[in-house]
């Protein structure tokens, strides 16, 4: 019973972090060097993690709601829609994760010595090559700690998903959701379950995000 | 303080718990919960439901006659029930179904002896003005309608009615994979509202303020809704939540009580 919300928590945050992530690596590549605007782009991803989640649903539910251009869309191309469904929830884990992937991704990018790309660009590799086997690999603990803190944060969304995913067991119902259910409900059985396993996995994937960036700090 | 209606902290900045105990800045002078699932949202979306009008409403009636001050705190009967459960300082609680104020009586912080029935809640079908619209419950079958919102049964009393409705009319199964349910009922009527579910299963006090097409579903299609009040604590301000209590059973408090929706049997629906 209580296991169904924590898997589909997994599902949804798994798909939302995989977007961020790599969102977050062109992001962070793209923030990493001086351009005009770069300054409210930044502010842009940021925002996140700063706004209110009820300001965030908002946001989600008009620009992505049934009534909108791009959530008609859609739901004419794929014949369901953003909101209430899978897709919704992915959206809404997403938007917590951004700004965690996005911000580490930078930071990694920009610690990296400017000097060893270049050195890959004489010897004659492409801008491609040379981030993909040079800057992206030196960057790649940074990045891999902002993963999972993106990971835990798209994990535990509470307040977006509540706001636009319609809480469909199954479908919507994540983790978060089904706990906030069950206090209400009184099944305290199940909800203890659920929160005593979710504060075990970000206690753990905070202790492995403080080792990973321990030893780039040290490198 | 009084305590009634929408989310009481539903959520906080990080995607956590519901907030405990009393809001910040509250008084305590007479506290009372109400669930959401009588609060409607105003037309105009500045806040405010058939809870939270009635409420304030009684309450400001209450103020000017006794001179004393009523501070009001809104949130799902089942979280309020817990939160009383676990010491907020409410001195009275009003729940959308009798069975939350029972759980608030077991818990030992309130008053069996003050439990009072204040309406018996009715419930309807939304559609937005101009929408396809639906003559009874069994026209939710048809694929006009892909997606109708109701509040979650689990612990919603008006959610759990409009299942109960649903099943009644032989439809639940058929139309369970377009139910999408709103935290609470003020949230399922948003979500029609905002056309991004068709239809919407709500409380009859929240249509009577909110402009849309309106369906009513017999009474007899789901449980009563028995809706009941009970005083919580003890020493001065528990008796001063029991005159609040005796107003809102009054000639004058029903009349307010029925301008907004609130029933009880024998009371005409207007």
């Amino acid at each position: 019973m209580s296991a169904a919300p924590l898997l589909l928590s997994f599902q949804i945050a798994i798909v939302a972090t995989a977007f961020a992530a790599v969102i977050g690596i062109a992001l962070g590549l793209l923030l990493s060097r001086p351009f005009p605007g770069r300054d409210l782009i930044d502010v842009i991803v940021t925002a996140p993690i700063v706004l209110p989640p009820t300001v965030l649903g908002y946001y989600v539910l008009v620009a992505l709601g049934r009534t909108s251009v791009l959530g008609g869309a859609f739901e004419s191309i794929t014949g369901s829609p953003i909101v209430f469904t899978k897709t919704g929830a992915v959206v809404a884990a997403f938007i917590g994760a951004l700004p965690l992937t996005t911000k580490s991704a930078r930071a990694a990018l920009e610690g990296v010595d400017g000097r060893l790309v270049l050195a890959a660009r004489t010897l004659g590799a492409g801008p491609l090559r040379a981030f993909l086997s040079v800057h992206l690999p030196l960057a790649a603990r940074g990045i891999l700690a902002g993963t999972m803190l993106g990971f835990a944060r798209s994990l535990g969304d509470f307040g977006v998903t509540l706001m636009v995913a319609g809480n469909i067991p199954g479908e919507t119902q994540t983790a978060a959701l089904a706990i906030y259910d069950a206090i209400q409900a009184g099944r305290d059985r199940d909800a203890t379950f659920m929160v005593a396993f979710l504060t075990l996995l970000a206690a753990f994937m905070l202790y492995a995000i403080t080792k990973l960036t321990e030893r780039t700090d040290a490198r | 303080m009084y305590a009634a209606g929408e989310h009481v902290g539903a959520s906080d900045g990080d995607g956590g718990a519901p907030r405990r105990g009393p809001r910040r800045g509250c008084h305590k002078t007479i506290a009372s919960c109400t669930s959401s699932a009588l609060t409607r949202p105003d037309q105009d979306r500045r806040g405010g439901g058939p809870l939270l009008a009635r409420s304030r409403r009684s309450a400001g009636s209450f103020e000017a006659k006794t001179g004393k001050k009523v501070v009001l705190s809104f949130g799902s009967s089942g979280l309020l029930a817990k939160q009383i459960a676990e010491g907020a300082p409410f001195d009275l609680f009003a729940a959308a179904n009798v069975s939350f104020a029972d759980d608030a009586v077991k818990s030992g912080r309130c008053q069996a002896d003050t439990k009072r029935l204040y309406a018996r809640g009715r419930i309807v079908l939304w559609t937005r003005r101009g929408a396809p619209m639906a003559a009874s419950l069994s026209d939710l079958t048809s694929d006009r309608f892909t997606k109708i919102a109701i509040a979650n049964p689990e612990h919603a009393p008006y959610g759990k009615a409009a299942r109960e409705a649903l099943e009644h009319a032989g439809i639940w199964e058929q139309v369970k994979p377009k139910i999408v349910f709103g935290e609470n009922v003020r949230q399922a009527l948003q979500f029609a509202e905002t056309g991004n579910a068709d239809a919407a299963i709500v409380a009859l006090s929240l249509a009577k303020v909110t402009d849309g097409e309106v369906t009513e579903v017999p009474e007899d299609a789901h449980a009563p809704l028995d809706q009941a009040m009970v005083v919580c604590g003890t020493g001065p301000r528990a008796a001063v939540a029991e005159d609040f209590a005796a107003f809102v059973g009054s000639p004058e408090g029903r009349a307010i009580m029925n301008k907004f929706g609130f029933v009880l049997p024998g009371e005409a629906v207007k």
